[in-house]
């Protein structure tokens, strides 16, 4: 009885915590999105009139596919270089290149400093006359190459991208290191018995051994870049400067529901139905690559 | 053809030595079983051979073709690992066709291949399961069926029984002394098992301490073992040593009285080192009979056999086969006489065997 009464006593604060915080605001976006707004008091129940108007009306269409193309290519930017990245790190520390021991530590520090510093660091380093890449460019000769990074629409986005990869990279390293620490050494032993060729034992043997790591690197990089807010809001502003070439879908939304600098343009309506739109589109996919990857993981 | 030479081959890891200087020569097809207790460097010995770990010093050839620089899979060389180590995301046919796809064999040939080898291990209705799916046993078959589709000219085979139950054991091993008969390759086989060794081999290589002790046939390291460790180490139950002082023709033990033998092994040592089989020994309840007098500590009986273990005068504790029929309560004074042709003598300063 007691015992019971400890675990009630034990759930029950989060379990309420979670509902006011996260459930509540969820099942609230999803009522407000039917609603037209004026600033924050709510007006008469409009039906679908707010999705319509994100997805089928000028200006919003425009923006909502802009925005939501630049998510689809954050994540595969991300995918390539993040997880790409991250594996290749894995399996070199893995196999104890020289350095292994200092990677190792060095590749996760960046994934414990706060999104805020590593924005404003990457602003610092990207600035267009004291930033030290241009001045490490024009240092080496090659200052052809130094550019206004986050200040054109070709490189701007690419520059987040950048930024948020050495940001982030320790932790998909860190898993796939895991998954590759779990493959006994003399599996390894019956590979080189048989080729030795780095290429065939990573992708006959290591990469489907780790698959069931990637699932989750997968699904929260996908979650992650289709939610991705912090970064490009501190480097790039919340109107996705310039001229829209860095804005996503979470920016967008924010700028949607609350107004952008000016404080114009504040459409609560519109703004809960894009939320709606990226949680389903979010949870449909995230859901269905969970599903499909789970089939493929192996039992070692 | 796969005739092996070693010479001098050393292994260090840091500063620790592991094999100071191994020589063997080992003949085409023979089946050669590395033998000792754990860390005497047998495993070691067999990863440098695979190529899996590098030589520090001396040279390893095949036919005459240096190897020491050749990677492990153009050595044509396969090996069954001790785990099994296989691939557990391929069925049993993918686990066997992995390797022969990579040799760059021809489709026909690679089926032809595994098709000959399912037959011979009794794979055929296990083609499609995954290891996870197989027992023990099967998984080792599979191991073995990975090794033979390479048609390897030298198949190593570290432990491979001792993951497997004490039934499935005996099972297995007749398994693979069938396969070498049939197959014929070089075969070499790690155990620490000496009576693995014992039915398995052509010729056990006897290592202790990162040395070989001994190499030769069961036969030879049974009737003839160069020093005390092997004389100890095959054989069960085990050889005793007795610590015996030499007048003339007289072996004194202490503090159990002496033995009275025709002849000697010549050398004017004093000190010597009798080792004796259970086999060698009889024991009498008669007190007055000549030999070492001792006393019974208890009975082994074990249906066929019954084993008398006798606490000698210094202390030592000797096995004797004994008659079924021998009835002896512990503590019962005994006395152990030795059959003269079955001594086996040893200095005592070095421990290596005096000619007889």
């Amino acid at each position: 009885m007691a015992r019971r009464l400890w675990i009630t006593a034990l759930i029950v604060p989060p379990l309420a915590f979670v509902a006011l915080f996260v459930v509540y605001p969820i099942i609230s976006a999803f009522a407000y999105a039917f609603f037209q707004w004026h600033g924050l008091a709510r007006g008469e129940f409009v039906g679908f009139a707010n999705f319509y108007k994100v997805l089928f009306t000028q200006p919003y269409a425009d923006w909502t596919v802009n925005a939501f193309t630049h998510n689809v290519l954050v994540f595969f930017a991300l995918m390539v270089l993040q997880n790409g990245i991250g594996f290749l790190l894995a399996y070199c520390v893995w196999r104890e290149l020289p350095g292994a021991a200092f990677h190792r530590i060095a590749v996760f520090l960046p994934v414990v400093l706060s999104t805020i510093i590593v924005g404003f660091l990457f602003k610092l380093f990207l600035h267009p006359l004291f930033g030290v890449v241009n001045i490490s460019l024009r240092g080496t000769g090659l200052g052809w190459l130094a550019q206004p990074w986050l200040g054109q629409g070709s490189t701007a986005l690419w520059s987040l991208i950048i930024a948020n990869a050495w940001h982030m990279v320790g932790f998909p390293t860190l898993v796939f290191l895991a998954g590759m620490q779990r493959i006994p050494g003399e599996i390894l032993d019956a590979v080189r018995m048989e080729t030795e060729s780095e290429w065939v034992k990573i992708s006959k043997v290591v990469w489907p051994l780790v698959a069931p790591s990637a699932t989750v690197v997968f699904t929260l990089l996908f979650v992650g870049s289709f939610n991705w807010f912090e970064l490009p809001y501190i480097m790039a502003g919340v109107d996705g400067s310039p001229h829209k070439s860095t804005d996503v879908l979470g920016l967008y939304f924010y700028r949607t529901a609350f107004g952008d600098q000016s404080g114009s343009g504040q459409d609560f309506g519109a703004g809960s139905a894009l939320a709606v739109l990226i949680f389903v589109f979010i949870a449909v996919f995230a859901g269905f690559i969970t599903f499909r990857l789970r089939k493929r993981e192996i039992q070692i | 053809m796969a005739r092996m030479t070693l010479s001098g081959i050393k292994k260090s890891f840091n500063t620790t030595d592991v094999l100071h200087g191994i020589d063997l020569e080992i003949a085409d097809k023979e089946f050669i079983v590395f033998v000792g207790p754990s860390g005497c460097g047998k495993s070691t010995l067999l990863r440098l051979i695979a190529g899996l770990d590098n030589i520090s010093a001396g040279e390893f050839r095949i036919d005459d073709h240096r190897m020491n620089e050749v990677a492990p899979s153009r050595r044509g060389i396969a090996m069954v690992f001790q785990s099994y180590a296989l691939y557990p995301h391929m069925d049993v046919y993918e686990n066997m066709a992995f390797g022969v796809r990579l040799m760059g064999l021809e489709k026909a040939e690679i089926e032809q291949r595994i098709d000959e080898a399912s037959k011979m291990l009794r794979l055929d209705p296990l083609l499609k399961r995954k290891p996870r799916e197989l027992s023990g046993g099967q998984r080792q078959r599979v191991a073995i069926g990975r090794a033979l589709v390479r048609k390897p000219k030298v198949l190593l085979l570290d432990e491979p029984l001792s993951n497997l139950d004490a039934a499935l054991r005996s099972d297995v091993r007749l398994e693979i002394a069938r396969l070498h008969r049939e197959i014929g390759g070089t075969t070499i086989y790690v155990t620490h098992d000496q009576v693995e060794a014992m039915t398995l081999a052509d010729r056990i290589v006897v290592m202790n301490n990162g040395k070989v002790e001994q190499f030769g046939s069961p036969r030879e390291l049974y009737e003839r073992p160069a020093n005390t460790f092997v004389a100890t180490f095959i054989g069960s139950p085990r050889m005793a040593l007795l610590d015996v002082e030499r007048s003339g023709n007289n072996l004194a033990l202490a503090g159990s009285g002496s033995l009275t033998l025709g002849k000697l092994p010549a050398g004017g040592e004093r000190e010597l080192v009798i080792g004796v089989r259970p086999d060698a020994l009889t024991i009498k309840t008669d007190a007055s009979a000549e030999g070492f007098k001792g006393s019974v500590i208890y009975t082994e009986y074990l249906g066929d056999n019954t084993f008398v273990y006798v606490r000698l005068g210094d202390g030592t504790l000797v096995s004797v086969r004994a008659d079924d029929a021998i009835d002896l309560k512990p503590d019962a004074p005994v006395t152990i006489q030795v059959a003269p042709d079955a001594i086996h003598y040893f200095s005592r300063s070095t421990r290596e065997r005096l000619a007889a």
